[in-house]
């Protein structure tokens, strides 16, 4: 699973670009899948026949998309502007190493030095228009050679292991959910069930929308990694979950009331079988559910997420074991729906 | 090894202003094979010195300081880490940012972000306060604590590469960049007939007021020094900088360089065909240890050369490899061209 998971988060996959994630995803499950198909979206739809065919078509969601950035424009002086691809906090961005276009041309994200800043200054941020990717270009020139607007620009590749148990890497949301359910591919299956890897969750959820539609579920299962502050300056609820605290099973988030029968199995099963977990304590973020839940006649909706500090950024923390605890709760969810 | 590669070795390797040790240690030990001499001083300073061998020879100094910014470890609070600077860290780039925290073995950690839902629209405009900052080592409090003790020090995460076909990029390059250029002219001039005693002198604590430098040049005693620092190079956001990366070395001009051997500079550059842009500083103190090496004994005949650097005091310096070959040239042409 780990191997899975630090794999995929190497890979580049900003929203609306998400190639790369997906030919690795087909080469793993193709072996191993009954229907394998790749819609206009770029949504890959994957489905799997287990021991029984339930009575209610299943289906398993993860977005293979990550936030990032794109390329708007190259100034003279051969350097790239760029806007937000999926939402970005634009503190994180100052200093960083990035990856430009297919090629993945290194460039770095540069800030004139403090030394040459006000006092004022230096107590904000420059908006992100204001930002700039260097390529080491000379000038324009030099710079069109090598990138183009529209280009896509992912975070830094690199995987850390550290602490206790800890995972550094950017994009665990959502490779977490695609490490998940390309491993259950590669198993027996209880039941019959649909995988539906999506892009553009990033944007609004947009590639779950039609491949909801396509499928059209009858109970879904999205598997996320969500927005975690337990962080010292944090306090009580504003902490949303906590990394250590188990995998988290949300009730509501500003996308979707959960369907709550499905929030007690999943509940349930968590504590019948010993896995930590733990409910959001503030109503934010959203997942694919928002689309699937209202998708054709409508589907009974539920989640299972990872924990996730500095969630939009280049350096996202979760723990290795909570990402394999998603990964035997969908499993017991499945052999649960097989009933 | 080469310019670009040692540069990228010393770039990666940690030791902010105070804690230089095994930056020192790898400068002397790269240093010993070329020099009659290494010591390192008890500031941590590091200085080779190759003699010609005439009686009564004249020292030249070459320097380049070997510390970075950083922060020092200030307290544990919930398993993270509470920290202060260590020289000019530019705060609003740190939400996010990767370090390694230099215990022994050093941890890796993530200086933490409060995530956007939870900020008001003000803060998310905001530079991080100081007194908020946190490193998450991904530890619980009573690990951390065991782990961490208060004093230790910390950098960001070592990491560097190539940028387009003549830009390296990396934290440290300031100075780490000129400390590889000194120790590559040291190396080369080691090699030659010189008529004068050459000492070369990477020093420590240059980030917290240029300290290391102050007493080593005492020590030494040199009747001149080259003074090899970064400047900044012109960026889109930034103000009409005098200076530009790729446009050669940056010759010092103004009070705190000696006038004569700022002219000398420069006519050997343009005979040399060696690329090179002038620097005026006007005030007394330059900001780079020429300002303590100038003073230091009876006084001291100093020159600056720098190279010009993007981004200062952030993790992505970006430097030019053929400005760097450009400050190499000039210095191993001055310190050649020395007669007795």
């Amino acid at each position: 699973m780990l191997d899975t998971l630090e794999t995929l988060c190497c890979l580049a996959g900003v929203t609306g670009g998400e190639d790369e994630v997906r030919d690795y995803i087909l080469e793993r499950v193709m072996p191993h899948a009954d229907e394998v198909r790749t819609d206009s979206m770029g949504n890959l739809l994957v489905f799997k026949k287990g021991a029984v065919t339930p009575s209610r078509r299943i289906m398993l969601c993860a977005h293979m998309d990550e936030v990032g950035l794109i390329v708007t424009s190259i100034t003279d002086e051969g350097y790239l502007r760029f806007a937000q691809a999926g939402g970005i906090d634009r503190r994180v961005l100052m200093g960083k190493r990035v990856s430009v276009g297919p090629d993945r041309l290194p460039g770095v994200i540069g800030v004139k030095a403090m030394h040459l800043t006000t006092a004022e200054q230096r107590k904000s941020l420059p908006e992100m228009k204001q930002m700039f990717i260097d390529i080491g270009a000379a000038d324009r020139r030099e710079a069109e050679k090598l990138a183009a607007p529209g280009d896509l620009v992912s975070f830094d590749e690199n995987v850390v292991r550290f602490g206790d148990g800890m995972i550094k890497a950017k994009a665990i949301d959502d490779r977490t959910g695609c490490a998940v359910m390309v491993e259950l591919l590669e198993g027996e299956l209880p039941c019959d069930c649909w995988f539906a890897f999506t892009v553009q969750e990033e944007v609004g959820t947009r590639g779950a929308t039609v491949a909801a539609r396509s499928i059209q579920p009858e109970v879904a299962l999205v598997l996320e990694g969500t927005t975690a502050a337990d962080i010292p300056a944090a306090v009580g609820p504003d902490q949303v979950c906590r990394v250590g605290g188990g995998v988290v099973i949300p009730f509501m988030d500003r996308g979707t009331i959960y369907n709550r029968e499905l929030w007690k199995t999943l509940t349930r099963l968590a504590d019948e079988n010993a896995i930590p977990w733990q409910t959001k304590t503030m109503i934010a973020g959203g997942t694919d559910g928002s689309a699937i839940q209202r998708s054709g006649t409508g589907a009974a909706v539920a989640a299972v997420s990872v924990a996730v500090r500095n969630i939009h950024s280049p350096a996202s923390v979760a723990k290795i074991s909570e990402c394999e605890d998603q990964k035997k709760l969908a499993e017991l969810f499945l052999r649960e729906m097989a009933k | 090894m080469e310019l670009t590669e040692l540069t990228m070795t010393l770039s990666c390797l940690a030791g902010p202003a105070g804690f230089e040790g095994p930056v020192g240690e790898y400068l002397a030990s790269y240093l010993s094979p070329f020099a009659d001499e290494v010591r390192t001083d008890v500031m941590g300073n590091v200085i080779a010195v190759k003699r010609c061998g005439k009686p009564g020879a004249r020292t030249v100094m070459l320097d380049a300081h070997m510390d970075e910014i950083g922060f020092v470890v200030t307290g544990v609070e919930k398993g993270f880490l509470s920290i202060d600077t260590l020289g000019g860290v530019d705060l609003r780039m740190l939400p996010a940012k990767e370090v390694m925290v230099l215990t022994v073995p050093p941890l890796f950690g993530v200086i933490d972000t409060m995530p956007p839902h939870v900020l008001t629209e003000a803060d998310k405009s905001k530079a991080i306060e100081k007194k908020n900052l946190r490193i998450d080592v991904g530890l619980t409090q009573e690990e951390a604590v065991s782990r961490v003790p208060i004093g230790t020090p910390v950098v960001y995460a070592a990491a560097c590469g190539e940028l387009g076909p003549d830009k390296i990029w990396g934290k440290a390059l300031d100075d780490r960049a000129c400390a590889a250029i000194i120790l590559k002219a040291f190396e080369a001039l080691s090699a030659r007939e010189l008529k004068v005693d050459l000492c070369c002198l990477v020093s420590t604590q240059e980030e917290v007021g240029m300290r290391g430098a102050a007493v080593a040049a005492a020590a030494v005693g040199p009747e001149e020094a080259i003074v090899v620092d970064v400047t900044h190079g012109r960026t889109p956001d930034g103000p009409e900088a005098p200076c530009e990366c790729g446009r050669g070395a940056a010759i010092g001009v103004g009070p705190n360089m000696n006038p004569a051997m700022a002219r000398r500079l420069k006519a050997l550059a343009a005979e040399k065909n060696i690329p090179f842009q002038v620097e005026v500083i006007p005030g007394g103190r330059s900001g780079t240890n020429a300002a303590a090496i100038q003073i230091a004994r009876e006084g001291v005949a100093t020159a600056l050369i720098s190279l010009p650097l993007k981004y200062m005091h952030t993790p992505v310096e970006v430097v030019s490899r053929k400005d760097m070959q450009a400050v190499q040239a000039l210095i191993e042409a001055y310190v050649e061209g020395l007669e007795g």
